[in-house]
């Protein structure tokens, strides 16, 4: 069973400006006593994700809105464990899958089937497992012979569809999606859509960034808005997309 | 100096985000600490243990750090038509010209001085090419750090399995020497010492290689200072010349430069030698020393890496 607890979390950034970074301003703020440019070294920390308390469990579907820099990613990486919290405890119970950037990774000189055994190896898969699933990664990517062809022979719609297939093969308890849907042709977006409902089906908890209304409204039951790193409202999907656009009219 | 001033400045910015509040669990910990529903138990575990969990979970994922340091070296050469063995030939080129052109200036005695060089520069090349690339380990794997949850000393291993298996390309470039400069390279019981000098070569770069990737992470200046301090050491090495020229009282400097006892641990054994008690205990004591050093910057900093890229 997958859960996911959050209590008074944050995660800041320190952002270090060049001057922080540079070795030999180190050097020269030693040189000159310190004072001078203590200011120019002072580091900024920017609050990503400020006093986040939640309780996520199974059967949750949960759409994840809010504005450009509003922490939607950084909440998405914190549950995938890339960033620690700087703040708070964390408890997540299951194994994660994050969907962040399905062309990362992707390596334009290799072939399709080398792709599949690097991607699956990272995504922890086994020799034998990755075996099983490239049938399945053939089928649903369609791309046949071509997979034996280096990458950079492929349009681009070739290697979403790659790219999509073979991050969506693992079934994971905790699901993670940023943005995936986009490229392809209407064949394959609809092979792509059943895939997605499979494994939104498959999996216990899904958190999924997305700006589409019409996504949300179609595979979420909840929605979590985040404004400023905050918590704006975390529950009924219409309530919380009527606060998300709520201040776009105000704006105009 | 430099670098406490550079220490106590992070330690204020960890101060301030009050890390050690911070704690992310593991699955390894689900029966253990799973309570009633109503009420949560957040797992507590120490940035120690998951600094050790780090370390021991990269060597546990060695499938996925031998995928990606083969497909780095299968990426460098595709197209080409002999692959990975030009390695071995640009390798093969370098000493064999400079063994001819140095043997000769220097008036050495070649049946000595070949096998002399050509050891020396194998080792080196692994040595020095893999300081310079674990300098830049997390800039270079940003994607994938911040992609992924994995372990952070995989992206170490990964970098040294890749060094590892380019020198064994470029041992090849020995196997000439055994036959045409058999006095001065052997093969005997003393070959096999190879093998653990390499084992402990790969803890050290391990120790090393987790510590200079930090730091270049941190501070983007120094893998350029690395880069060429890197060629002083080259010369300041006994590699290209032997420590017998110099006048006794001066070879003090030569042993007690570790760079020497690192390049002797492969050197000898691949000439039918042993290393000496020297390098041993040289080689040792920085292991030791920089395994203190590794634990204590990874344990502190291993949460914060992510955020310096």
């Amino acid at each position: 069973m997958a859960r996911i607890d959050l209590r008074k979390v944050s995660v800041e950034f320190p952002v270090y400006n060049i001057n922080a970074r540079s070795f030999k301003k180190r050097f020269l703020r030693v040189a000159t006593g310190g004072s001078v440019v203590e200011d120019a070294n002072q580091h900024v920390i920017v609050n990503a994700l400020k006093d986040i308390t939640l309780s996520m469990k199974d059967g949750d579907r949960i759409g994840l809105i809010g504005h450009n820099g509003s922490g939607k990613s950084t909440f998405l990486r914190l549950l995938s464990r890339i960033y620690e919290p700087s703040n708070g405890d964390i408890r997540i119970d299951g194994n994660v899958s994050p969907l962040l950037d399905i062309m990362h990774g992707i390596e334009a000189e290799l072939t399709g089937y080398e792709n599949i055994i690097t991607r699956g190896t990272v995504l922890g898969l086994s020799r034998q497992q990755i075996k099983e699933k490239t049938q399945e990664i053939i089928e649903l990517s369609g791309l046949g012979d071509y997979l034996a062809m280096p990458l950079r022979t492929y349009s681009s719609g070739m290697m979403v569809r790659l790219a999509f297939a073979i991050s969506t093969s693992i079934n994971p308890d905790i699901l993670l999606i940023d943005e995936v849907f986009g490229a392809g042709d209407a064949d394959f977006m609809e092979k792509a859509r059943k895939k997605m409902v499979s494994l939104l089906n498959q999996s216990s908890i899904v958190v999924m960034a997305t700006h589409s209304d019409e996504l949300i409204q179609e595979f979420c039951n909840k929605a979590l808005l985040l404004e400023g790193g905050r918590i704006k409202y975390f529950g009924d999907v219409a309530t919380a997309l009527e606060a998300y656009h709520a201040r776009d009219k105000t704006k105009q | 100096m430099l670098f406490s001033r550079a220490n106590s400045n992070s330690i204020r910015i960890n101060n301030n985000m009050s890390i050690k509040e911070a704690a992310v669990n593991t699955p390894t910990e689900l029966s253990l600490s799973r309570d009633d529903a109503s009420e949560i138990v957040y797992p507590k575990t120490s940035q120690i243990q998951l600094a050790w969990r780090d370390i021991t979970d990269g060597m546990k994922n060695w499938r996925i750090w031998l995928t990606l340091a083969y497909q780095d070296i299968k990426l460098r050469y595709r197209r080409s038509v002999l692959g990975p063995f030009w390695i071995t030939i640009s390798m093969a080129i370098t000493v064999y010209t400079m063994g001819f052109l140095y043997g000769h200036l220097f008036h050495m005695d070649l049946q000595q001085y070949y096998p002399y060089l050509v050891g020396g520069m194998l080792t080196w090349a692994l040595i020095s090419s893999a300081i310079t690339e674990l300098t830049d380990t997390f800039i270079t794997s940003d994607g994938l750090l911040k992609q992924i949850k994995l372990p952070y000393s995989l992206y170490v291993h990964r970098i040294i399995a890749r060094n590892m298996i380019i020198f064994f390309h470029n041992l090849l470039v020995i196997v000439p020497i055994y036959v045409i400069f058999h006095e001065g390279a052997k093969i005997n019981w003393y070959t096999l010492l190879f093998v653990p000098g390499l084992i402990f070569l790969y803890l050290n770069a391990l120790i090393f290689g987790l510590i200079l990737a930090m730091i270049g992470a941190r501070y983007r200046d120094i893998s350029q200072i690395i880069k060429s301090l890197i060629q002083v050491v080259f010369f300041a090495t006994p590699i290209m010349w032997n420590p017998m020229i110099l006048p006794e009282k001066d070879r003090i400097f030569v042993y007690l430069n570790p760079a020497y006892s690192y390049v002797e641990l492969i050197r000898a054994p691949l000439l039918g030698t042993a290393p000496t008690l020297l390098n041993i205990g040289v080689t040792a004591g920085m292991a030791v020393a920089g395994g203190l050093v590794c634990m204590k910057l990874f344990t502190r900093y291993r949460s914060r890496i992510i955020y310096w890229l």
